[in-house]
């Protein structure tokens, strides 16, 4: 019964008086054992994409509430490249429902990292603050996350391989409005 | 349904630690000072002893005044700090301001400003966190942890609504209405300690609960009641209150209605946690009385002795209370997770229950000693829970200086202390009073003043 589940959550934060209230959402536990962990990624001579979509739960009863920052605080991904020459970023969409990640302007873009023939694994840290466009949807009960292997290919074979991601934890700070 | 879970919230922390301002509250600051305890023949010894209807409250002996006016000081300053027509864009008010604190608006309601606030107990304002996976649910509530109720709380209290009569030689002949009510939550083991526990948070497929239990029941009773002086002290004049003295009073209950519910009300995680919807648990049953007219019978007693300087006494109220309803409903409400929706079921209608009034008691002891120090104490249950008052007052020409020592309801360790002034049939008081009645684990102190006629 959502609604007593929606009150103890309310009264946790009520009881926190004028303080924040902080959700560590771990998504990669959402990912993990599904394969969407996974992003194989093929990119053609000048440049492509490959990605990845994820459903996350949260909390109920947090409609009206308004959140500070969203920060991705701990974010790693291993490369395995298995041929071509280019480099893979990556990119992360968020959205209230899974075809409008596809649509939307991405929230945080990591740094490409140069990859080149059979190598990896190839450790990549994702962590940043999310733009602030993407805020209000973590005040929903469901959301919808896109990752996206970003590629750029100068070369005339395709880059291929995939992204494997281990650990994703986003931190919601939320200034919560109880009335 | 947000505004029904804020509503649910903000009545669970009204009711979460067990308070009983009423019974802690006093507008006499002499009382405040002497730790709650009354040292005068009114109030709480009048209405919980009968044989106390026998006794003559005289102020020349007690030392009370007739009546007190208090100062409100605190309310004083409430104004200043919240002017009136600036409330609309008052961060205490608004929720809306980032500086808005629901934990320090619900303390002004547990501690009305009438008096003022020396010292106010700290609203929590750190943060909380959750950490949400799939399959884990954590929260730290921080310092805010310590509100999370131990034991079953709730609140209730038996009240006299009026008691009003006529009397003659002893007896009283009258009628008294009657309110009580007791509502009650208890967390259950697994919910107290998945908000509490810091690492383990909940778990998937298991069910968390709130067991409640409420009653309200309110009617009114034609009371006889008789009280006497059945020994007189030896040595003392005709005109002294030496002696001791008995009360008892015969109440004929007649119930106008009552409502009682009890059952667990929670949640079933799912499996992973955030995997499945979490399936709601509702299993109540509720009697409620088809026809007014509840009948029972139950009485008071009470005794008290004086002699000299010395007074004690002992009295309760509502002994063997029992009304019976002979036409109650009793139904079970259910909620159903595959519907979504919450059924009522007819049990058995128009059958018998009974239900109980609680007994409340009052022991009281008072000494005068000749060099202008009294001391006093009483232990009073008003229907949830006992609270223990001693104080001590010494008067020295026009001055007094009072203190004392309470247990509260919550069973907290309080104090009081204070002073007088008294000039011929004025007298100025101040009672410093610690109380526990904020939501927060530290103390607060209240100043308490008023003007006493004597």
């Amino acid at each position: 019964m959502k609604p007593l589940l929606s009150a103890l959550l309310a009264l946790a934060i009520v009881a926190c008086g004028r303080g924040k209230a902080i959700f560590n959402v771990d998504a990669y536990s959402f990912m993990s054992g599904t394969g969407r962990e996974t992003i194989p990624y093929a990119i053609p001579p000048g440049g492509g994409s490959a990605s990845t979509v994820q459903k996350i739960n949260l909390p109920p009863g947090f409609g009206k509430s308004i959140v500070d920052s969203v920060r991705i605080t701990t974010g790693n991904a291993n490369l395995f490249n298995t041929g071509g020459t280019g480099s893979i970023g990556f990119a992360l969409f968020f959205a209230a429902d899974s075809a409008s990640t596809y649509t939307t302007s991405a929230a945080l873009n990591v740094s490409s990292t140069a990859v080149s023939g059979v190598q990896g694994p190839v450790p990549v840290v994702i962590t940043g603050d999310l733009s602030s466009t993407v805020n209000s949807l973590f005040t929903q009960q469901t959301l919808w996350i896109r990752i996206a292997a970003v590629g750029t290919n100068g070369g005339v074979t395709n880059v291929t391989g995939q992204g494997v991601l281990t650990a994703l934890v986003i931190r919601v700070v939320v200034e919560d409005r109880i009335f | 349904m947000r505004t029904g879970v804020v509503a649910l919230t903000l009545a669970v922390l009204v009711l979460a630690p067990a308070r009983a301002a009423h019974a802690q509250f006093s507008f006499d600051a002499r009382r405040i000072g002497m730790g709650g305890v009354s040292l005068s023949r009114d109030g709480n010894v009048r209405r919980y002893n009968p044989a106390y209807r026998a006794v003559k409250n005289r102020s020349n002996i007690s030392g009370a005044p007739k009546f007190s006016i208090p100062v409100p000081l605190g309310l004083i300053q409430f104004l200043k700090d919240h002017p009136l027509n600036q409330l609309s864009h008052d961060p205490t008010f608004n929720p809306e301001s980032s500086a808005f604190n629901p934990v320090e608006l619900m303390n002004l309601v547990f501690n009305p400003p009438i008096f003022y606030e020396v010292k106010k107990a700290p609203a929590p304002t750190n943060d909380v966190e959750f950490t949400i996976g799939r399959n884990q649910l954590v929260m730290n509530l921080g310092g805010a942890r310590v509100l999370i109720p131990e034991d079953k709380f709730g609140l209730g209290t038996t009240s006299r609504l009026l008691d009003m009569g006529v009397g003659f030689a002893g007896f009283h002949v009258g009628v008294m209405g009657f309110l009580q009510y007791d509502v009650g939550f208890t967390l259950d083991s697994m919910l107290r300690r998945a908000l509490t526990d810091t690492v383990v948070g909940f778990q998937p497929s298991t069910n968390y609960n709130i067991l409640g239990d409420g009653v309200a029941q309110v009617g009114f009773a034609p009371t006889l009641s008789f009280a006497t002086r059945v020994m007189r002290g030896t040595g003392g004049s005709d005109n002294s209150d030496d002696g001791v003295y008995v009360g008892v009073a015969g109440h004929y209950y007649m119930g106008g209605t009552y409502g009682r519910a009890t059952g667990p009300g929670g949640f079933t995680t799912g499996n992973p946690i955030f995997g499945n919807t979490p399936l709601g648990i509702l299993d109540d049953t509720l009697y409620t009385s088809n026809k007014a007219f509840g009948h029972g019978v139950g009485g008071d007693a009470g005794i008290a002795w004086i002699t000299g300087p010395f007074e004690v006494g002992l009295g309760a109220n509502d002994i063997g209370a029992e009304l019976t309803w002979s036409d109650t409903k009793v139904q079970r409400i259910r909620y159903n997770p595959a519907t979504d929706s919450i059924s009522t079921t007819l049990i058995s209608n128009h059958v018998q229950s009974k239900t109980k009034l609680p007994i409340t008691y009052i022991a009281n002891a008072a000494m005068r000693m000749g060099t202008g120090t009294t001391v006093g104490g009483d232990v009073v249950n008003s229907g949830r829970g006992t609270a223990i008052h001693v104080g001590v007052e010494q008067r020295t020409g026009p001055f007094a200086i009072r203190g004392g020592i309470a247990r509260d309801q919550r069973k907290r360790v309080q104090f009081g202390w204070g002073g007088g002034l008294r000039l011929g049939p004025l007298g100025l008081d101040v009672g410093f009073w610690t109380h526990s009645n904020s939501l927060s684990p530290q103390r607060a102190i209240t100043m308490a003043t008023s003007i006493s006629v004597y």
